[in-house]
């Protein structure tokens, strides 16, 4: 069975850790597998009383990420939400000590997240936006038998445990090809993390302070981010945002269509949108046609800057990955683009990603993105790429423009194709991802979990 | 039975005669009753003008955590103590600036920045207009420039540090959130005034070429 590392390529270059990995949850920094497979559930505590024999039953399961950069089996990480904490019976000066946004919720912030519209709470799927989710649990795998072994050690974990109940599950992965409902190879850009214990791949730039991921080490300013209390809580855990988007494949497709005549227009304008060809080949290092054995190369397909395309004649400055990750770019406002990154993990569902796909009745298919991103600071970094690189385009000297994959589109929007002689600007650019749920969960670290588990009456 | 022309007069002083309106107008009165007599006589001899900015007043937004809003342009008023000494310092620093802050570009969002001194040099009058939300870049400046927000706020009674993670409680606890804010071009970002410079001269250069 080859491990994670092969599948993935990730460097082997290894450096000595300086992070504790035995305490930090695998996923933190475990890649994505490829392929891959597994499954979000999201359960709520119906009964307090059941909460911490809950934690006690699921907390040996819950992999470290100790040697992560080998390990190639399945693993389950455990995140908790605010109305989590509080249902297990945390003590008030505890859940005190939480950012006001995780305390509050996904929902409640989405005047920071811009989340309005089709995306406003009041129209997400019931089992989001009510303070119902209290513990998710998510379990990956690269392989589909894996996944179903894993699973099954899960059922029994939580099968007729009363007290404790599923408010959402959802199969995700097994996609051919591991594209998305976009039919794009994604993820491939992550942030390298201080003292993770690899060196970062090309592309990925300097390795970041640990502390802007995991609470507890200095992060980029020199100081520790914020932690909650007490020490054992917070130590060695993180955020993760989870946030869940129903993709208008028909729009999208349609949208192509419109503004391109022949199949090679359409791709190169989806590139343009995306950023990438959907091999993963970025367009600054292949601007004209898709490049799939770079696309497939994990030490070739993210090596690049934007140095070389100072006026974004190649990656335009609104597609999608030079707004989530602008690098190098110069932007119109000071900003420090290492504090404002996301360890991100993923994951597609629903079928796949059908070019042919126009109708409207093909934007309801059920089909999309869990967005999951992990950070020390995620809710901060998550409303602020909402409100300046998301849902904004001041930061490139985009005026009005928004990301084109996952902005939250107005009438009229407009998406600007730097171009020989004139800038094309494109008219038609629809909301293709819609938001249906989301919320903030805390990652404990392994101690934290069992402390969680144990501690109070 | 109306004449067209009285109907439409009518439809025309609709809106001054709108029960929101009325109440203000009556509101005014009610509060401007023990103003000096001038005042008193400007509301009356002035109340065309004012029904027609009343009738076409819009809301103000909020910048995030405190401060007001219009369209992109977001204002950030505090009245800080000086540290011992704090106000001598930051004279002498301003001063060597020239009496200008030309440091303000590298932050792309500040439209002004106002140092004014109050009360015999007890207190500073600190005012801005910037482009965003109040919270969104401060993390930014605590990595990028941490110096010169030391070397500006060292002087302030209290300052913890551009590094404490109370700095921003700070800024916050200081600051007084504007009653009104009006703002000539709303949608104008500092940026975006930038990139209209170069537009326009190169449209002037273009149709003098073609002129």
């Amino acid at each position: 069975m080859s491990s994670i590392n092969e599948s993935t390529g990730l460097g082997v270059a290894r450096s000595s850790p300086t992070l504790d990995l035995n305490e930090i949850q695998a996923t933190v920094l475990r890649q994505r597998p490829a392929p891959y497979f597994g499954t979000h559930v999201l359960f709520r505590i119906d009964d307090p009383k059941a909460g911490r024999p809950f934690l006690r039953r699921l907390a040996p399961h819950v992999d470290s990420a100790a040697g992560w950069w080998d390990s190639a089996d399945p693993w389950l990480a455990v995140g908790i939400s605010y109305a989590g904490l509080a249902t297990l019976g945390l003590p008030q000066e505890s859940l005190q000590s939480f950012p006001e946004a995780f305390r509050v919720g996904m929902a409640a912030r989405a005047p920071q997240l811009r989340d309005e519209g089709v995306n406003d709470p009041k129209n997400w799927e019931s089992s989001y936006g009510n303070g119902q989710v209290h513990i998710g649990i998510s379990a990956f795998s690269n392989s589909e038998e894996q996944w179903r072994s894993i699973m099954g050690i899960a059922r029994e974990l939580y099968a007729g445990f009363s007290g404790v109940s599923i408010v959402a599950m959802q199969d995700f992965g097994a996609q051919p090809g591991d594209l998305n409902s976009l039919g794009y190879k994604d993820g491939i850009d992550q942030p390298a993390v201080e003292g993770s214990g690899v060196e970062p791949l090309p592309g990925q730039g300097r390795p970041i302070k640990a502390g802007e991921f995991v609470l507890g080490y200095p992060g980029e300013a020199g100081v520790p981010l914020p932690m909650p209390q007490p020490d054992i809580l917070g130590r060695n855990g993180t955020y993760v945002g989870f946030r869940k988007y129903q993709t208008r494949v028909g729009s999208f497709n349609r949208f192509l269509q419109a503004h391109g005549n022949t199949e090679e227009e359409r791709e190169l304008l989806a590139a343009k949108l995306v950023g990438r060809w959907r091999s993963g080949a970025p367009l600054v290092l292949a601007p004209q046609a898709d490049n799939p054995a770079l696309g497939a190369d994990p030490h070739q397909n993210n090596d690049f800057n934007y140095s070389a395309d100072p006026r974004g004649r190649q990656a335009p400055f609104g597609c999608h990955i030079r707004r989530m990750n602008p690098r190098d770019t110069q932007l119109t406002r000071l900003t420090d683009v290492n504090i404002h990154r996301l360890i991100r993990r993923g994951t597609t569902y629903g079928p796949p990603y059908d070019k042919s796909a126009v109708s409207e009745a093909d934007d309801e298919v059920p089909r999309g993105a869990y967005f999951l991103f992990i950070s020390a600071r995620a809710m901060s970094t998550i409303e602020f790429l909402q409100q300046e690189w998301i849902n904004e385009g001041n930061f490139m000297g985009l005026g009005d423009e928004r990301d084109p994959i996952i902005g939250l589109q107005e009438e009229g929007a407009t998406f600007t194709i730097p171009r020989d002689p004139v800038r094309r600007r494109v008219r038609g650019i629809e909301t293709f991802n819609v938001l249906r749920g989301g919320e903030y969960f805390f990652m404990p670290s392994l101690s934290a979990l069992k402390w969680l588990a144990d501690s109070g009456n | 039975m109306q004449t067209q022309g009285q109907a439409k007069a009518q439809k025309e002083t609709a809106p001054e005669q709108s029960p929101i309106v009325q109440q203000k107008i009556q509101r005014l009165r009610e509060l401007y009753a023990d103003a000096p007599e001038l005042g008193r006589v400007a509301l009356e001899k002035g109340l065309p003008n004012l029904t027609r900015e009343l009738v076409a007043a819009t809301g103000t937004q909020n910048a995030g955590r405190i401060g007001a809003r219009q369209g992109k342009v977001s204002e950030l008023t505090g009245i800080i103590p000086f540290a011992n000494g704090g106000a001598k310092r930051l004279r002498g620093l301003l001063q060597a600036l020239e009496g200008n802050f030309r440091g303000g570009d590298a932050v792309g969002t500040l439209h002004d920045m106002r140092f004014v001194f109050l009360d015999n040099d007890t207190k500073l009058l600190f005012a801005t207009a910037y482009d965003g939300d109040w919270d969104a870049y401060i993390d930014d400046f605590v990595t990028k420039i941490p110096d010169a927000m030391d070397l500006l706020f060292c002087n302030i009674e209290g300052w913890p540090g551009i590094h404490s993670p109370s700095a921003k409680d700070f800024i916050a606890k200081h600051q007084i959130a504007a009653e009104a804010w009006y703002v000539a071009s709303p949608n104008l970002t500092v940026a975006e005034t930038r990139r209209l410079e170069q537009v326009g001269k190169a449209v002037d250069e273009f149709l003098e070429k073609i002129g």
